[in-house]
C-alpha cells in the first residue's frame, strides 16, 4: 500500500515536469525571417509595390523570407508597446508622421544616421518628412511617402446638376445644394465628410489663419479658442450642414468613405489620393480636384500627413536597412505616386492633384504628446458636440484647447 | 507488515517500547504518508502562484513607479512612492468614471438577475419542445465570442444601414431614419448594456434553474391551496431556496461588469471614447497603456481592485445577515 502511494505520487510530479517542459519547447518562428509592421492602407492600396519590394529582398539575400504584418492605425501603438516590453519588436515598422516624435523621445528606434548615404535619393528627401525623422541631430527614420486631402467626386453626377469644378468655398457650398436637389435621397451626400473628421475640420481653422496650438515662454499653449480658429470651426460646421449626411458623431473609419462612395451615397469625397483605389463601380466616372479656399483661386491647406520607416530596438539593422531600400526606391516610388500618393523625394514631384493640393499644408504641434491628444480622442469630442449643438462653438473649442494645453504639458 | 494507517494508541505504544530504531523509521514512514498530499498539489500551487502571484505582485511594484515608455524600453523604473495614487485620487476624471460605472453596474446587474430569474422561472412552466429550443438558443447566445457579438450588435444599430432603424421606422414606432444610437453618452452606453445583459443572461438563467430544481413542489402546492398568489409563492418558498444561487451570481455580475471592458470599447470605438464615456475598465486601458503611463495605469487597476471587493463584502454580509436574521 505505501509502495503505491510512493508510485502514485512520482507519477504525478513526473508528469508536472513533463508539463512544464513541454510548454518551454515551443517551435520558435524561423530564425531567417525578417518581420516587417505596414499599414492596411498598404494592404489595401499597394500590395504590388510590397510584394515587388519583398521579392527584390530576397534575391539579394538567399535563405532570408519576409513577414509582412499589417496594422491598423487604431492597434498598432500598444502592439508596438507590447513588443518593446517583451523583447521581440518587428525589424521593420511604419509609423505615422505625427507618431514619430514620442517614441524617438523614448528611444524606441536604432540610430541610422549612418546608413543615410545608403538609402535611394537621401539627398533630396521631402524635407517635410524627413524632419519628423530627425531628433537630437540624429536620423531614426526614412521618409516612405505623404499624401495630402484631395476631393474625389462623381463626375457624371457633377455634369447632371450642372456643377463646375469650385474655386471657392462658397461656390463648393452652393454646387453642393445644387447636387442635394438634383439626388434627393435623404442618405445620399453631397460631400461625404465624417462628422469628426478633424483632418478636414482643422483645414478650415488653418484656411482662416488658426492654429491648433503653439508654444510660448517654453511650454505649450492650445489655441483653438481664439477668434481665427473659431470662424475656421464655424465655417466647417457650416459646410458640413451643408453638404454631408454623415454621422455627427462618427470618424472616417466606421464607415469608410469610399465604402459609402461605391455604394452611390456620395457625390464627393474628401479624403487622401489613394482613396480612388476602392470606388467600386464608379471608377470609369471619378476624378479628383483640389479642395479649393475661402479664398478665390486658392487651395485650402492640406493635412500633410505620412509615413517613417523606423527599425525598433533589437531589430535586425543592415538587414532591416536592406528592405527600405528596397521599399523606397525609384521603382516603388513611382509605383506609389502613380496611386495617388506623394513620393519621398523632391525629383520624382510632379503636379498631380494631389502634388498641387499639398503645395499649401499644415502640419500637428511638433510635441512630444502630441499623440495623447489624438488617442484621448480631443479634437473629436469637440467636432462632435460642435456639430450635434451639445455646446456652442466658442465653449467646445475652449474645453478642447485646455486639455490640449494640459495634455501637451505633461511630463 | 500491517496496511491499517497507525493510530494514537500505536503511537503511544511505540513510544513506551525499549525498540528505539524501530520507533524512528516508523515515524519517517509517519511523515512521508502525511505530507503526500501537499506533494500531490504542489504541482498546481506552483502553477497558480506563477501564473497569478507573479503579476499581481509586478503590479504592485508598478504601481509604485514612474514607468512611462523611455522606462519600458529601458526595463527599469523609478520609484516614486504614492505620487501615482496621490495622482488618480485628485483626478476629477477618476471620480466621474468611478461614479458612472457604480451606475452602470448597477444597472446591468440588476437587469441581469432580474430578467434571467423571468426567464428560469418561464423555463420551469413550458413545455419540453420550447424548452429545449429556449435552453439551446440561450447556449447558442452564450457561445457567441464577445468581438464577433459587437460587430454584429454595430452592425445592427449601424446610422445609416442598421436594421434597428429600419425595424423601428416600418412599425412606426417613430422616425428612425438615420438615428444615431451613439450620439449621446446614454445612448452610447444604454447599447452597451443591452449587449452586455444579452450577453450574460443565459448563465444566469442556465443556473437560476438548475436551483429551481431544489424548491419542493409540496410547499409550492400547499402554498397555492392556502390562496398564495404567484408573487406570494415566490417571494416566500422559491426566494429562500435561490438565495444562496443568487448570491453567487450577483457577486460575480458585479465584478464582471464593474470591470468590463471589450464590449463598450469596441463597440463606442477606439476613436470615440472619452472622459465623458470612460468606464472603469476603458479608463485604466486609456489612462496607462494608450497614454504609455504604465504606473499610473496600475494604481487605477489596483484601486478598481479595492473598490469591487469592498462593494462585493458589503453586498455579500447584508444578504449574510439578512439570512442570520431571519
Amino acid at each position: 500500500m505505501r509502495m503505491r502511494k510512493i508510485v502514485a505520487a512520482a507519477f504525478v510530479a513526473a508528469l508536472a515536469v513533463a508539463a512544464t517542459s513541454a510548454t518551454g519547447a515551443s517551435g520558435g518562428s524561423a530564425a531567417n525571417t525578417l518581420t516587417v509592421w505596414l499599414q492596411v492602407d498598404a494592404q489595401s492600396g499597394w500590395p504590388d509595390v510590397v510584394a515587388a519590394a519583398n521579392a527584390q529582398f530576397k534575391a539579394a539575400n538567399p535563405g532570408w523570407d519576409v513577414d509582412v504584418q499589417y496594422q491598423t492605425w487604431g492597434t498598432h501603438l500598444q502592439k508596438f508597446d507590447a513588443t518593446l516590453a517583451a523583447g521581440n519588436t518587428p525589424d521593420v515598422i511604419e509609423m505615422g508622421n505625427t507618431e514619430m516624435t514620442k517614441y524617438m523621445a523614448a528611444g524606441a528606434f536604432q540610430d541610422l544616421t549612418a546608413e543615410k548615404s545608403s538609402f535611394p535619393n537621401s539627398a533630396t528627401w521631402l524635407e517635410g518628412l524627413a524632419a519628423s525623422g530627425r531628433y537630437g541631430g540624429k536620423v531614426y527614420g526614412v521618409p516612405y511617402y505623404a499624401g495630402s486631402r484631395v476631393v474625389t467626386y462623381r463626375a457624371d453626377l457633377f455634369r447632371q446638376a450642372g456643377v463646375k469644378i469650385p474655386t471657392s468655398l462658397n461656390e463648393f457650398i452652393a454646387g453642393a445644394r445644387k447636387l442635394g436637389t438634383k439626388n434627393s435621397a435623404k442618405s445620399f451626400s453631397p460631400v461625404y465628410i465624417a462628422g469628426t473628421d478633424w483632418y478636414v475640420a482643422m483645414s478650415f481653422v488653418y484656411d482662416y489663419g488658426g492654429k491648433i496650438a503653439i508654444t510660448s515662454k517654453g511650454k505649450w499653449l492650445g489655441t483653438l479658442d481664439r477668434p481665427k480658429a473659431l470662424a475656421g470651426l464655424a465655417a466647417y460646421k457650416r459646410f458640413f450642414n451643408a453638404s454631408s449626411r454623415a454621422s455627427k458623431t462618427t470618424d472616417e473609419t466606421r464607415p469608410n468613405p469610399y465604402d459609402v462612395y461605391a455604394q452611390g451615397n456620395a457625390a464627393s469625397m474628401i479624403g487622401p489620393g489613394w482613396f480612388s483605389c476602392c470606388v467600386g463601380d464608379y471608377k470609369g466616372q471619378t476624378a479628383q480636384f483640389v479642395m479649393p479656399s475661402h479664398t478665390k483661386g486658392q487651395p485650402i491647406p492640406g493635412f500633410l500627413g505620412g509615413s517613417d520607416l523606423a527599425v525598433p530596438l533589437g531589430g535586425d539593422k543592415d538587414l532591416a536597412a536592406a528592405w527600405i531600400g528596397a521599399f523606397t526606391d525609384n521603382t516603388s516610388m513611382t509605383a506609389l505616386r502613380a496611386k495617388g500618393n506623394i513620393p519621398n523625394t523632391t525629383s520624382l514631384l510632379g503636379s498631380s492633384v494631389n502634388e498641387r493640393a499639398a503645395r499649401r499644408s499644415w502640419f500637428v504641434p511638433t510635441a512630444k504628446n502630441w499623440v495623447n491628444v489624438e488617442n484621448g480622442n480631443i479634437l473629436r469630442t469637440m467636432l462632435s458636440r460642435i456639430l450635434t449643438n451639445k455646446m456652442t462653438v466658442k465653449q467646445a473649442a475652449e474645453v478642447a484647447s485646455d486639455n490640449i494645453t494640459f495634455t501637451l504639458n505633461q511630463r | 507488515m500491517s496496511t491499517r494507517v497507525p493510530d494514537s494508541t500505536d503511537v503511544a505504544a511505540e513510544a513506551l517500547s525499549p525498540g528505539s530504531r524501530r520507533r524512528r523509521s516508523l515515524s519517517w514512514a509517519r511523515v512521508w504518508r502525511a505530507s503526500a498530499p501537499y506533494w500531490l498539489i504542489l504541482p498546481v500551487v506552483a502553477v497558480m502562484a506563477a501564473v497569478l502571484g507573479y503579476p499581481l505582485y509586478k503590479l504592485v511594484t508598478l504601481s509604485f513607479q514612474q514607468y512611462g515608455l523611455p522606462e519600458l524600453i529601458q526595463r527599469r523604473g523609478v520609484w516614486v512612492g504614492l505620487d501615482n495614487y496621490r495622482s488618480v485620487l485628485g483626478d476629477e476624471v477618476f471620480w466621474d468614471t468611478l461614479f458612472r460605472t457604480v451606475v452602470f453596474t448597477v444597472a446591468n446587474v440588476g437587469l441581469t438577475i432580474v430578467l434571467g430569474t423571468l426567464i428560469a422561472l418561464l423555463l420551469v412552466r413550458v413545455s419540453t419542445v420550447v424548452r429545449v429550443l429556449l435552453t439551446g438558443g440561450l447556449v447558442l447566445v452564450w457561445a457567441m465570442p464577445v468581438v464577433v457579438a459587437v460587430q454584429v450588435w454595430y452592425w445592427m444599430t449601424n446610422f445609416q444601414n442598421g436594421v434597428l432603424n429600419y425595424i423601428l421606422t416600418q412599425l412606426q414606432v417613430g422616425d428612425f431614419f438615420q438615428h444615431d444610437w451613439y450620439a449621446t453618452t446614454f445612448s452610447k452606453l444604454s447599447m452597451v448594456t443591452l449587449l452586455i445583459v444579452w450577453g450574460a443572461i443565459p448563465f444566469v438563467t442556465i443556473t437560476v434553474y438548475a436551483g429551481l430544481a431544489h424548491v419542493p413542489r409540496e410547499l409550492v402546492e400547499a402554498a397555492e391551496i392556502d390562496g398564495a398568489g404567484p408573487v406570494r409563492v415566490f417571494r416566500d418558498v422559491t426566494f429562500p431556496v435561490l438565495k444562496p444561487i443568487l448570491l453567487i451570481l450577483i457577486s460575480l455580475s458585479i465584478i464582471w461588469d464593474f470591470g468590463v471592458f471589450a464590449q463598450p470599447y469596441l463597440l463606442i470605438g477606439a476613436s470615440h471614447v472619452d472622459t465623458s464615456n470612460y468606464l472603469m475598465g476603458v479608463y485604466v486601458f486609456i489612462e496607462g497603456y494608450a497614454q504609455s503611463d504604465f504606473g499610473r495605469g496600475a494604481a487605477i487597476s489596483l484601486l478598481m481592485l479595492v473598490m469591487v471587493a469592498s462593494l462585493s463584502v458589503l453586498y455579500i454580509r447584508q444578504m449574510v445577515r439578512a439570512e442570520d436574521v431571519r
